[in-house]
């Protein structure tokens, strides 16, 4: 009974351990796992439980842009990118022991960097008694948006002079920043555009398309009635030959 | 709703905890019936609206005379299937994937307003949140495309994603419109703001916005990867495209995943253009008069008899109109034929996002030069839009803290991501207190 | 990528690129029409290569026929063209009595035509409607469908057959149509005129259909004549032949004393006959070539097929009134084991799908020595190679319903 009083005092922080536990957790699973899109997919888990540590700290807005723009946006992408291109090769990828080490010792003095910062930090240490623990509805989506155009509207009250106007607002580098993502759409729309080709249909475009397939030495195989089987790729499913067996073996390929 | 259970059940000791948790399984226990048995009535709706078009009738033998339970018969037979996995599968990602899919489409519908007041969670980023969780469906698809291990389903998953991905831009465009316009992103506040007589919604408010709800109406069958635009299932082409290797229990559920955010971007519409929950004609204050009154916000008395009429009434209205979107969605299906994917994208880029565009901006220039609407919401404050509990419970705020000029702006919540009071003392940051 | 067997000296296997793919559509495919094999070479969305690989429905048809008498072998060539039955019994038909030089008599003759004609309003239908379900569209294949059954039950009035009839032998037809059946059929006639409209809403004048079809497959009359194409998709390409005008004087005979129009497009205007109006007489009126229709391509086979619905109910409706006014008899067929004469004979008829010929070779016995079916799907289907050369994926079965190709008649 007084486990569960005690469990649910410290609600948040069940909560908490939960989503935080996930996102560490499968972003370890990203640095284990071998199989290149099940990498990704650990990502997106790991993404989507951060977002979940936003919602369980009220902030509603940064927590959907999370989702939205990262697990929506970025992730997508990544995917699209590994599943595009993730031949034999690269499906299964192997960490070696030198990595490893590298990783650790960058990857520690990092976390040592950030922990000591984050427990000397006055603000971030929390004095309050945690079973007070309540989810703020912050409505933090109107002064974010009046921030990025231009009017900081929670430094109000502020005693410095100059931020009390309530025009230090972040108006410059949103259109900055917006210019900015403009000049890559356009740029990767033009990088990624297709080249000039005949795209018609029927006769336009047989000629052209035609040459590419022509056998080398046609003429000559035809003349010398011989027949070359130019089966490079190996995937492909191997016929059998008239004794009914597989013809996978490639010497049984004869060139006459 | 769990702030009753304790009041009356568990009291505010050790057990308190139980009352929240009971609230949420009801919450969720409601939803997945709204998905579940709403894809089962739109399936049903789906077979005979096809059958009537397509000049025969659609089932008629389980379940009486109009086949009502057919859905039924056809998921047991689902669940009853082999469970088959295909031998080059990735198996963990093509196992999940269903998973994924459907917990998309169910989430999604926790920030939904079903009436003023019933909602799952009372998120005041209503708009963006359900935007931003239906396009984590799309990893649904991408990963059963994958996971099936053929070209087939691999071809129909990378196109179902771009096209999903690309119409989310028009579609947020076409969201923008009723935000600005009612100024928060609160669904329920938007939809409370329709109140009133049928001119008072959104999308007779100027010219713009009725083309931006058609627009949005054309985003979101695009976003839902239905016909016109349901290369991904085109079963002429490719055989079933991304689900082809699933069958039984995991086809229903992207089946059920497909319904549900149908029926959820058919809700989004109503609630942002249609008056949500509201009816052409406003008896819901009438009505709770005449019952009672609407006083006794949830959480300190039980609802009064009033306040439950007009709950059920506007939660039947929305879904009413919800069905009558879905209806819609299934009507254009069966009458045109399919576009191609070049196609798909060039009507995203070329049509809907200049379109969306255009009239984004005449909407807004529509305000800002006040031009004539027909309904009324200039006239009152938004604070008196806003769910009755949470006027109650400002109102308490506001006879305990201070009251601050309406023309000055209010501090904004501290830094401090855990505060034990709620120090906002008006619910929003209102600049000129209301609308002019 | 051809056979499996690597017997023929002259198979050879292309490479592959890494990035291309090598994709069947069919022989199981809901598009493929029947038992139709598609090789694609594709790299992701384009369609590089294609090779229609046949022969899954061949049954021996022409080496059966040396083996039957002549009127044996009419119900194989039913089985040929299963969805215009009656025209394949109608090429089998003439080509043995112009073997045996006999003639049919009149009210033999306008039966042949209203039965056949009949039977092309039938296959343009399923036509028109499964290239419909080919795009996407469900509902105007149900009304196709629909219209058909009326149709298909009048054949069931005269033969006792809905898809196989047998009904149309050589020296004329089995039986006389019912009593009472040309009342049946000029009250259907009336009832399908005010459903043609439906069909131009649903497809012809469809946005998306016009998006899907215009400027897709551009066959040009060249290029069709030089692969034997024949049938709307050699009219649909602007070449003016119709083998009921322009053919062998045994068949144009048939329908001599016939009003209608051969649906081409004319050269210069790139304008379709609009003898259509007195069809309509309430004024209705036809939909317009879009601008986006280049002539030859996928929208215009299909605006033929449509407007060839049309000719096909001013036919029938001139035969009903001819047949009724005829007396005598509608042609016996000729004997059993009729022996036929010394000597070949080769006839062409305009089928629905194009020209379809009959070859018979004799020896003097009842068996023929020789029998040969040219099909006018044969060298239609080989079209699809060229015209799906640089297409996307989406195209082909929007190139391959184009040509309405049935495989019954292309494997025999």
């Amino acid at each position: 009974m007084e486990l569960m009083a005690v469990a649910w005092a410290y609600w948040h922080q069940f909560f908490f351990i939960i989503f935080a536990g996930s996102a560490v957790g499968f972003g370890c699973g990203v640095l284990i796992s071998q199989n290149i899109v099940r990498m990704a997919f650990y990502l997106v888990l790991s993404l989507g439980s951060t977002a979940g540590l936003f919602f369980l700290a009220g902030a509603e807005f940064v927590g959907a842009m999370q989702l939205m723009i990262y697990v929506g946006g970025t992730m997508v992408l990544l995917i699209f990118g590994v599943m595009l291109t993730a031949q034999k090769d690269f499906v299964n990828m192997k960490t070696h022991t030198h990595d490893w080490i590298l990783a650790t010792v960058v990857g520690g003095s990092l976390l040592m960097v950030l922990l000591f910062a984050a427990f000397g930090s006055e603000d971030w240490r929390s004095p309050q008694d945690p079973t007070d623990a309540h989810i703020v509805d912050t409505k933090a989506a109107t002064p974010l948006g009046l921030a990025l155009t231009g009017v900081r509207v929670d430094k109000l009250d502020d005693p410095n002079d100059k931020l009390n106007q309530g025009k230090s607002g972040y108006l410059m580098p949103f259109i900055i920043i917006s210019v900015h993502l403009l000049v890559v759409l356009i740029g990767a729309a033009y990088m990624a555009r297709t080249k000039k080709l005949s795209h018609a249909t029927g006769l336009r475009s047989s000629r052209a398309r035609l040459s590419v397939f022509k056998m080398e030495d046609e003429d000559e195989v035809l003349e010398e009635e011989k027949y070359v089987v130019l089966r490079k790729d190996k995937r492909a499913t191997n016929p059998l030959d008239t004794n009914g067996n597989s013809t996978d073996n490639p010497d049984n390929t004869d060139e006459d | 709703m769990a702030e009753f259970f304790n009041e009356y059940i568990f009291g505010d000791g050790p057990w308190s905890w139980l009352g929240y948790v009971i609230a949420a399984l009801i919450a969720c226990i409601l939803i997945i019936h709204v998905v579940a048995v709403g894809a089962m009535g739109f399936i049903w709706l789906e077979r005979k609206v096809a059958g009537r078009i397509q000049d025969r009738l659609g089932p008629t033998r389980v379940g009486g005379k109009f086949g009502w339970l057919q859905t039924l018969a056809d998921g047991i037979k689902l669940i009853a299937k082999e469970d088959l996995t295909p031998d080059v599968a990735d198996r963990f990602l093509f196992k999940i994937a269903p998973y994924v899919a459907f917990a998309a489409s169910f989430s999604a519908f926790i920030a939904l307003p079903f009436a003023d007041g019933v909602v799952a969670n009372h998120v005041n980023t209503a708009v963006f949140f359900v935007l931003a969780v239906l396009g984590l469906e799309v990893f649904g698809v991408i990963l059963a495309g994958y996971g099936s291990g053929s070209k087939w389903s691999l071809f129909g998953a990378m196109r179902e994603a771009a096209q999903v991905v690309s119409y989310e831009v028009p579609l947020g465009m076409c969201v923008v419109v009723p935000v600005f316009l009612c100024g928060t992103m609160n669904l329920t506040t938007i939809g409370n703001m329709q109140e009133g007589f049928i001119t008072n919604w959104l999308v007779f408010n100027d010219p713009f916005t009725f083309v931006i709800a058609i627009v949005y109406f054309t985003c979101a069958t695009a976003s839902v990867n239905r016909a016109p635009f349901d290369l991904a299932e085109a079963e002429s082409e490719l055989v079933a495209g991304f689900h082809t290797e699933y069958s039984g229990l995991r086809w229903s559920l992207f089946f059920m995943a497909e319904y549900g955010s149908m029926f959820l971007v058919s809700g989004l519409a109503v609630i942002l253009f249609f008056g949500g929950s509201n009816g052409p004609i406003p008896v819901g204050d009438w009505l709770a008069n005449l019952l009672g009154g609407v006083e006794g916000s949830i959480g300190a008395n039980l609802p009064s008899l009033g306040a439950i009429t007009v709950g059920v009434i506007g939660v039947a209205n929305f879904i009413f109109k919800g069905a009558i979107g879905v209806t819609v969605m299934i009507w254009i299906r069966w009458t045109f034929p399919r576009l191609r994917i070049d196609q798909v994208m060039a009507m995203c880029l070329k049509y809907c996002v200049p379109i969306a565009a255009f009239c984004f901006v005449g909407a807004v220039g529509w305000e800002v030069l006040d031009l004539p609407t027909p309904n009324n919401l200039d006239e009152k404050s938004r604070y008196e839009y806003h769910e009755k509990w949470s006027q109650e419970y400002l109102k308490t705020q506001r006879e305990s803290v201070p009251t601050e000029n309406d023309t000055h702006v209010q501090q904004a919540v501290p830094a401090e991501a855990i505060v034990t009071t709620v120090a906002v003392s008006q619910s929003d940051l209102d600049v000129n207190g209301g609308k002019q | 990528m051809s056979a499996t067997n690597i017997d023929d000296p002259r198979v050879i296997e292309f490479d592959v690129r890494t990035d291309e793919m090598i994709i069947n559509m069919g022989p199981q495919h809901p598009s493929t029409h029947g038992v139709l094999r598609l090789a694609l070479r594709t790299d992701g969305e384009i369609v590089s290569d294609l090779e229609p690989h046949i022969g899954y429905l061949h049954r021996c048809a022409e080496k059966i026929g040396e083996n039957l008498t002549a009127r044996q072998f009419v119900p194989y060539t039913d089985r040929m063209d299963y969805l215009a039955a009656m025209n394949m019994n109608l090429g089998w038909a003439l080509t043995i009595e112009k073997l045996l030089d006999h003639d049919v008599p009149e009210k033999g003759r306008h039966l042949r035509v209203l039965i056949c004609e009949m039977n092309r309003i039938a296959s343009h239908l399923v036509a028109m409607g499964t290239y419909g379900l080919d795009l996407g569209a469900f509902s105007p294949f149900l009304y196709a469908f629909r219209e058909r059954e009326r149709i298909l039950d009048l054949f069931e009035k005269t033969c006792g057959a809905r898809l196989t009839y047998s009904y149309i032998a050589p020296g004329g037809a089995t039986a006389d149509l019912p009593v009472g059946w040309t009342a049946e059929c000029s009250k259907f006639i009336n009832q399908f005129k005010k459903v043609i409209p439906e069909f131009h809403t649903l497809l012809t004048t469809n946005a998306i259909f016009i998006a899907r079809t215009t400027g897709v497959g551009i066959l040009s009359p060249r290029m069709a004549i030089d692969y034997g194409c024949t049938g709307p998709v050699l009219r649909g390409s602007g070449v003016y032949h119709d083998l009921r005008f322009h053919g062998e004087e045994r068949y144009t005979e048939l329908y001599d004393g016939y009003e209608f129009d051969v649906i081409c497009a004319d050269s210069e205007t790139g304008k379709y006959p609009s003898s259509h109006q007195e069809v309509y007489k309430d004024g209705l009126e036809y939909p317009d070539v879009p601008s986006d229709a280049i002539l030859g391509d996928c929208w215009h086979r299909f605006y033929v097929r449509m407007l060839e619905v049309v000719q096909s109910v001013r036919l029938v409706e001139q035969s009903i009134v001819k047949y009724d006014a005829c007396s005598g008899s509608h042609g016996e067929p000729i004997k059993l084991t009729q022996k036929l004469p010394v000597g070949e004979a080769y006839l062409e008829t305009e089928a629905p799908r194009g020209q379809m010929g009959f070859y018979v070779v004799s020896d003097g016995q009842s068996n023929p020595w020789r029998v040969r079916a040219r099909s006018s799907c044969f060298s239609n289907l080989y079209v699809t190679a060229p015209l799906c050369r640089g297409v996307l994926l989406a195209d082909v079965p929007a190139v391959v319903g184009s040509l309405d190709v049935v495989m019954g008649e292309i494997d025999r």
